[in-house]
């Protein structure tokens, strides 16, 4: 009895002194954070050309994501035998289903935790710390040179603050791309590096060059697609095996219908699934309308 | 022996980790005041624990009183430094939820309330009534204004339209159905005895001219959706629900962000001004679990201003 009291004491100050090296180590990574971002951020603004080239790999649709859809495609069909094909599709099936869900988990994180991106706290903001709002730090970020950057700027400057920018963190863009490209990887080693490093040096960094996240918002969104793909990839493997057999047998054997639907996914992951969330809302829209017969 | 110290070794993780986690739970209760004019700071003027108020919707300064209509508390009150937060009238009294109040010259308070529908009044001397009732067709009223004749303008938001109702409760209708205002959420006269209706339904700013024509003073769908609108020394103080943000309107100008809000703070109601021209902004964090606050927003000391 006596002997577990201790244990229990001794557990209890364990989780204390944990907790605070924890919180310190928080504070310690943020400091870091905030140094690591302006050191990015820093290439910004000195460069037209570099601007624009950024900017346009972090805006184009094609440019930013149609990589990661080609080595998807490169990847579903790239078998060399049926048996290492069908391996291949099941992987990438699950490396999809985990992708929605990271998508859906980092959106409501952003929703529940609020940091505004990087670009909104170069302006004065006040968060709100118990019973009075405390003017925050300034993050003294660049603003990149490139037509869509200033313009924003400019619409910032002016008040326009999108509700989606009080949100940044984790980021969904990182979250999404690498868990696509982590499915790539399990399926095909030298695909996944080629999709995993696109969204790394050129989706991720052009994100934190043009100051719209920090790397603790790429960091949480990476650690938030590792995490679910790992869970996902187990445990529907484990339990769901026969089904994914049985659905990846069916691709092989309606191969044009197949190939059809994957195009269609390809194209949505190209474009980061806009389509399907204007889709989405329209059933909203629908619902509402319909069923609750609100205008 | 091994598995058991493996055991406790998880255990101790687990706990530190939800430490962590409960000390994270500040983050997620947290709100923002984004400051797009600069010359401007916040202040959190009041929340439950400072006021025990409800969630107030429509505020109004008068005559260095603060007076909530209490939509959460279900109750008119009034606040001052000295006396504290006393209720006026409450629910015993058949109100349901308290909307928007104007006061007159001679302190009468009148209040609309979207659920029991009505105008209200607390007089100057103390006394509640109901002006003109759900009988006299005044379904679910909303924004409310005080026209220069004395009588009352009324917005209902279930029939679309804005009625006259004098001091003695007589019901007129004012703006009907054909000027197309589809939810009359707020009104207030400027000082040329112009009206500024708010329909955060249509998600339009409207002015009604002294010669009753209607104009769109501000129609941008997508990014603007007037809540509760307040007139004060020439400008038209506007916040938006919607789009968590508090604008300034002056006429021939353009419409400016004074802030933007998040979190806990995004759910922006109503808008006054004390005489010494502070801005203050009711907050329905919480309709349902009765959680406000009041954020207090003023110009920055000018020195500060300028550095």
């Amino acid at each position: 009895m006596r002997v577990e009291l201790i244990w229990e004491a001794n557990e209890l100050v364990s989780a204390v002194v944990l907790s605070s090296i924890l919180a310190s180590l928080i504070t310690t990574l943020a400091d870091l954070n905030d140094r690591l971002l302006l050191g990015i951020n820093g290439l910004a603004g000195r460069s037209w050309l570099f601007d624009s080239t950024v900017a346009f790999f972090r805006d184009n649709d094609l440019a930013k994501a149609g990589v990661i859809g080609c080595c998807f495609l490169a990847a579903w069909y790239g078998g060399k035998t049926t048996n290492g094909t069908t391996t291949r599709r099941k992987i990438l099936i699950v490396g999809l289903i985990a992708a929605v869900c990271v998508i859906a988990t980092t959106k409501v994180l952003s929703h529940t935790i609020f940091l505004p991106r990087p670009e909104i706290q170069s302006r004065k903001i006040y968060r709100l710390e118990g019973d009075q709002l405390v003017e925050m730090k300034r993050m003294p970020v660049r603003v990149p040179l490139d037509e869509t950057s200033q313009k924003e700027y400019r619409a910032l400057v002016n008040g326009d603050v999108e509700t989606n920018d009080l949100g940044s963190f984790p980021s969904d863009h990182a979250g999404f791309f690498i868990a696509i490209s982590l499915g790539i990887w399990l399926a095909s080693r030298r695909l996944g590096l080629i999709a995993l490093g696109w969204t790394i040096l050129v989706i991720l960094m052009g994100k934190m060059i043009g100051a719209q996240h920090t790397p603790l918002d790429i960091a949480a969104g990476a650690g938030v697609a590792i995490a679910e793909v790992t869970i996902i990839q187990y445990a529907l493997r484990k339990r769901f095996s026969s089904w994914l057999d049985k659905l990846a047998g069916l691709t092989l054997s309606y191969s044009a219908l197949s190939s059809a639907l994957v195009f269609a996914v390809a194209f949505e992951v190209s474009s980061t699934m806009i389509h399907v969330r204007a889709f989405l809302g329209l059933l909203a829209a629908m619902r509402r309308h319909v069923l609750l017969g609100m205008s | 022996m091994k598995r058991s110290t493996s055991m406790r070794l998880i255990s101790t993780w687990i706990i530190a980790c939800a430490l962590v986690f409960l000390t994270s739970c500040k983050v997620q209760k947290e709100g923002l005041v984004v400051m797009t004019d600069e010359s401007y700071k916040a202040v959190l003027f009041a929340n439950n624990n400072k006021i025990k108020f409800g969630s107030p919707d429509g505020i109004v300064w008068h005559k260095g009183k603060l007076y909530f209509a209490d939509e959460g508390g279900v109750a008119l009150e009034s606040w001052t430094k000295q006396d504290g937060l006393k209720t006026l009238i409450d629910s015993r009294f058949g109100t349901e939820s308290p909307e928007d109040l104007v006061i007159d010259s001679q302190d009468n308070i009148f209040f609309t309330d979207d659920d029991a529908g009505g105008l209200w009044e607390f007089t100057a001397n103390g006394t509640p009534r109901l002006v003109a009732g759900k009988d006299k067709g005044l379904i679910s009223t909303e924004g409310i204004a005080l026209a220069p004749d004395g009588s009352l303008l009324v917005g209902d938001g279930e029939q679309h339209e804005v009625f006259r109702v004098t001091r003695d409760g007589q019901v007129s209708e004012f703006l009907g159905k054909e000027y197309g205002i589809t939810k009359p959420e707020s009104m207030v006269f400027d000082d040329r005895g112009n009206l500024y209706i708010a329909d955060n339904e249509d998600d339009v700013l409207y002015l009604l001219d002294g010669e009753k024509k209607l104009h769109r003073l501000v129609d941008r769908k997508d990014s603007f959706s007037p809540e509760t609108i307040f007139y004060a020394k020439g400008s038209l103080y506007i916040t938006d629900s919607h789009n968590n943000k508090l604008y300034v309107y002056t006429p021939n100008e353009e419409l400016k962000t004074i802030a933007a809000f998040g979190g806990q703070l995004k759910n922006v109601q109503g808008v006054t001004l004390d005489d010494q021209g502070n801005i203050y902004l009711s907050i329905q964090t919480d309709l349902k679990r009765k959680v406000g606050a009041i954020i207090e927003i003023s110009k920055e000391n000018s020195e500060i201003a300028k550095k």
